[in-house]
């Protein structure tokens, strides 16, 4: 009772006093940080683009192509990546589930405002960065706001391409908005897809001009932006090209808010191809180590490497931590202080490289004495990229087995054809599980329950810190830095630009570059089937292939009903042999890209704010 | 103690009551029939095989889109409609685009009837088993050739069911038996337009409904069915 009272009359003091202090008082508050404050330092100047850095549209480890980009503390799903749908992986989606996009709007914390999640936020800190600056010059000198403002056009521009590769054509919105503007004002229509990205272009070319030379990691310098010019304009060249012969009408289409002219492409990849050739001598391939599959693995994590234009870093000091979980969800528990992998490399990814020698001419399994045998002779970039059964990492053998066979005879191809219940394998669920005192799926191996082990025969390599000790591999204490452009990626922008110019021996010259490198043979000549398949195998897991099937526009035909394949090895009990079946991957799982999903549905939460973005995308 | 606090529930559970939705409710319904134009029958299709768009224009210039899915005999219904002007349009399946919406009045109990022409007639759709095995015998024919989507591929569909078509069949006598086409119309001489296709391996003693379906590379991917056909296997 007592404190019931305490309290009603704590809550009538506390009123009285709300409704009694609200007096005006007009001056300067001393609580907020005014724009003179930031921008009259290189400290201030250095928080706020921090802010935008982080608010960058990077697919890193953390994004989740389904929902969004990711900065939280505790943000350790990393499986659930664009790999895991497109056939380079096996994993946790259960089919195209992240065709629809995720409504993405660059929302962001921005000054002045109380909401921090404001539609378009980002871009209005940029805006209001790239009206302050100019007021400045004293405080920052001209050269320093120049370069500041080639910077300001670099991060627009990555936001707008972010937009542009999602929607087509969107709300160019250049300067800061007047929140007390009439509605009309502030419900800007879409612009034509082809003005997008001349837009997003001419940003980058201004950034070009004015940022400059060097940028500490992290940050972007002018070569960054035209390294992020070449791919959106590859992507553009691509919509105007491949977007023209396959495509969903609608309103929006023929309206311009999709779609670009033909006739426009290869003004585009002249772009690309220019923007290219600028680039070479600034960075290069890494080549420290001359052991071709190390030196592949290494590439990913030193932070010294001359490939790397563009990095995004993450510290477990930070508070909040802004560690990934790489590591721990790539790996087997076997292998780590504490694991969940989900995500696995098919069969079909692998044999882009080469058709594994895994059957005899007679069409019998061939017999490998050990797991480890099919790797010999395989390409140093393939064995760098994937950790086939047989390969070690942090001294432990990947010892992955789908079963066992006490007894097998017969062609591949007949065994595979048989119904399970037909087939005299013996399969488990638990590792620990015996067969005459032999582990049956060995320690890493394909169990037939749970999504924990691998189900395609592989785990990945790429990017797999394997200098960690085990007791420190767990969730969110990755700290590699996601190459978010290379200049691997670059010399395919330049092939595939090149190729689709005509120059054929430039591109040809990039592909064997980036294939000497890899310890992959050279091509005599080049195809673009021989380009495109090179970029798969390149630039694999890095959330690439997922735009590239779409500005190709050849997703709705690689992912129609696709089904994907393992690499199921078994123990053959009798001959004390291994053998490997190509078979399907256990998850069983089929992928299917609708064409509508070439372009992502405006948010369903702007439209109804602001009506001029109608017409939406076709078929929404 | 205990009073006090039911006290409190009462009230506050009294004071949130207090506002009504001053929406009427959804009492309108609209049902019809997707017809074949060219035969005058109902759409060959099956279960969301088609969708019928409602756009409620007397709501707003832009409102967001609601579908009416098929049924599998080619006839759609939806009784919890909000009574108003709908832009209605049926899309989604394998039949040429319409381009003129019609615009209605939706109240209670309105029907209307919507012609579509299809991309693709299975004609001549006949079938022989022998033993387990049935051989099923189709034609191709287009009411409209000129600029019809690439023809993509065909493909029986057997299910223990009457409700037949993608989506639901069996995948070992349906799916798996899909013969690749990837001809556009135009280049396709009277041979390729005649089918066979065999499903092997029936299982004795059951009934199978049987169709095929032929799938054009049109912004849905759709195909056109054939009729149904109940088969007894002995």
């Amino acid at each position: 009772m007592r404190s019931i009272d305490k309290f009603i009359l704590s809550v009538v003091t506390g009123a009285g006093i709300l409704f009694s202090s609200c007096q005006k008082l007009d001056i300067p508050p001393t609580n907020i940080i005014t724009p003179d404050i930031i921008f009259s330092s290189e400290a201030g100047v250095d928080s706020y683009l921090a802010t935008i850095y982080r608010a960058l549209p990077i697919e890193d480890f953390k994004y989740r192509p389904d929902q969004g980009f990711k900065a939280g503390a505790n943000d350790w799903e990393n499986f659930f990546c664009s790999g895991a749908v497109t056939g380079e992986m096996i994993g946790p989606f259960g089919g195209m589930d992240i065709g629809g996009g995720f409504a993405y709007w660059p929302y962001g914390p921005t000054n002045g405002s109380a909401d921090p999640q404001d539609p378009y936020g980002s871009i209005r800190d940029v805006n209001y960065m790239l009206e302050e600056l100019p007021k400045h010059v004293d405080a920052l000198s001209q050269e320093r706001v120049d370069q500041l403002l080639g910077e300001a056009h670099f991060l627009r521009a990555y936001f707008y391409f972010a937009l542009a590769k999602r929607y087509g054509g969107i709300p160019i919105i250049a300067t800061v908005q007047d929140p007390g503007s009439p509605l009309e004002e502030l419900q800007v229509s879409r612009d034509k897809e082809e003005d997008t990205w001349d837009f997003i272009g001419a940003e980058l070319d201004q950034a070009y001009a004015q940022m400059p030379e060097t940028s500490a990691a992290g940050k972007a310098n002018r070569y960054v932006a035209l390294a992020l010019k070449s791919r959106a304009m590859l992507y553009a060249a691509c919509v105007a090209k491949y977007g023209s012969e396959n495509f969903v009408d609608g309103t929006a289409r023929v309206q311009g808010y999709v779609g670009i002219p033909s006739a426009k492409a290869e003004n585009y990849f002249n772009q690309v191809w220019e923007a290219t050739k600028l680039l070479e001598g600034h960075y290069a391939l890494y080549q420290k180590n001359p052991n071709k599959e190390q030196n592949y693995v290494d590439l990913f994590l030193d932070k010294d490497s001359p490939e790397n234009i563009f990095v995004k870093q993450y510290s477990i000091a930070a508070s909040p931590s802004t560690a990934h979980s790489w590591d721990a969800t790539f790996s087997p528990r076997y292998m780590t202080a504490n694991a969940l992998s989900r995500a696995y490399p098919t069969l079909d990814f692998v044999e882009r490289f080469t058709t594994l020698p895994i059957t005899n001419t007679d069409g019998t399994p061939r017999r490998f004495t050990k797991l480890e045998d099919l790797m010999e002779g395989l390409e140093p970039r393939l064995l760098a990229t994937v950790y086939f059964p047989g390969a070690t990492l942090r001294g432990l053998e990947f010892d992955t087995q789908r079963g066992i066979y006490p007894h097998f005879s017969g062609t591949a191809a007949a065994e595979v054809a048989k119904q399970d219940a037909q087939r005299s394998y013996i399969l488990a669920g638990d590792v620990n599980t015996l067969y005459q005192g032999k582990r049956i799926i060995g320690n890493t191996g394909i169990s037939t329950s749970g999504d924990e082990l691998t189900r395609t025969g592989f785990y990945v390599r790429k990017y797999i810190d394997y200098n960690k000790a085990i007791n420190t591999v767990d969730l969110n204490r990755s700290e590699q830095s996601w190459i978010d452009l290379r200049y691997a990626e670059i010399l395919l922008n330049r092939a595939e630009a090149a190729f689709e110019l005509g120059e054929t021996g430039d591109a040809l010259t990039c592909i064997n570059q980036l294939r000497d490198r890899a310890g992959a043979t050279p091509l005599s000549n080049v195809t673009m089937d021989q380009i495109r398949n090179e970029r798969a195998m390149e630039l694999a897991f890095e959330n690439q292939y997922y735009w590239d099937l779409k500005r190709w526009r050849i997703a709705d035909k690689v992912l129609d009903n696709a089904k994907f394949k393992g690499l199921m090895p078994y123990y053959v009990f009798d001959e004390n042999k291994y053998i490997f079946l190509s078979e399907r991957e256990t998850f069983g799982r089929n992928y299917n890209f609708d064409k509508r999903f070439y372009y992502e549905p405006i948010p369903g939460g702007e439209l109804g704010k602001n009506p001029n973005l109608y017409p939406n995308n076709p078929n929404y | 103690m205990m009073n006090r606090i039911l006290l409190g529930l009462l009230i506050l559970t009294g004071s949130a009551c207090t506002k009504i939705d001053n929406y009427g409710e959804p009492t309108a319904s609209f049902e019809g029939r997707l017809i074949d134009a060219t035969t005058g029958q109902n759409f060959l299709t099956t279960s969301q095989g088609i969708n019928v768009r409602l756009e409620q224009i007397s709501w707003s210039e832009t409102p967001a889109p609601q579908d009416i899915p098929s049924k599998i005999d080619g006839s759609f219904k939806d009784s919890k409609l909000f009574p108003g002007k709908y832009r209605i349009t049926p899309m989604g399946g394998a039949f040429w685009p319409v381009l003129e919406p019609v615009e209605l009045d939706i109240n209670k109990g309105t029907s209307h009837d919507f012609e579509l022409t299809p991309y693709l007639i299975i004609k001549d759709f006949t079938t022989e088993l022998d033993g387990t095995d049935l051989t099923l015998r189709f034609r191709l024919d287009a009411p409209i050739g000129a600029g019809l989507p690439q023809i993509l591929d065909v493909q029986p569909y057997v299910n223990t069911s009457a409700i037949v078509g993608g989506g639901a069949s069996i995948r070992e006598y349906s799916e798996d038996l899909k013969v690749t086409v990837n001809k556009q119309w135009i280049n396709m001489t009277d041979m390729d337009k005649t089918m066979e296709i065999t499903v092997p391996g029936l299982l004795p003693g059951r009934i199978f409904y049987v169709r095929v379906g032929a799938r054009l590379d049109d912004s849905y991917k759709s195909s056109n069915y054939s009729e149904i056909v109940k088969i007894t296997v002995p």
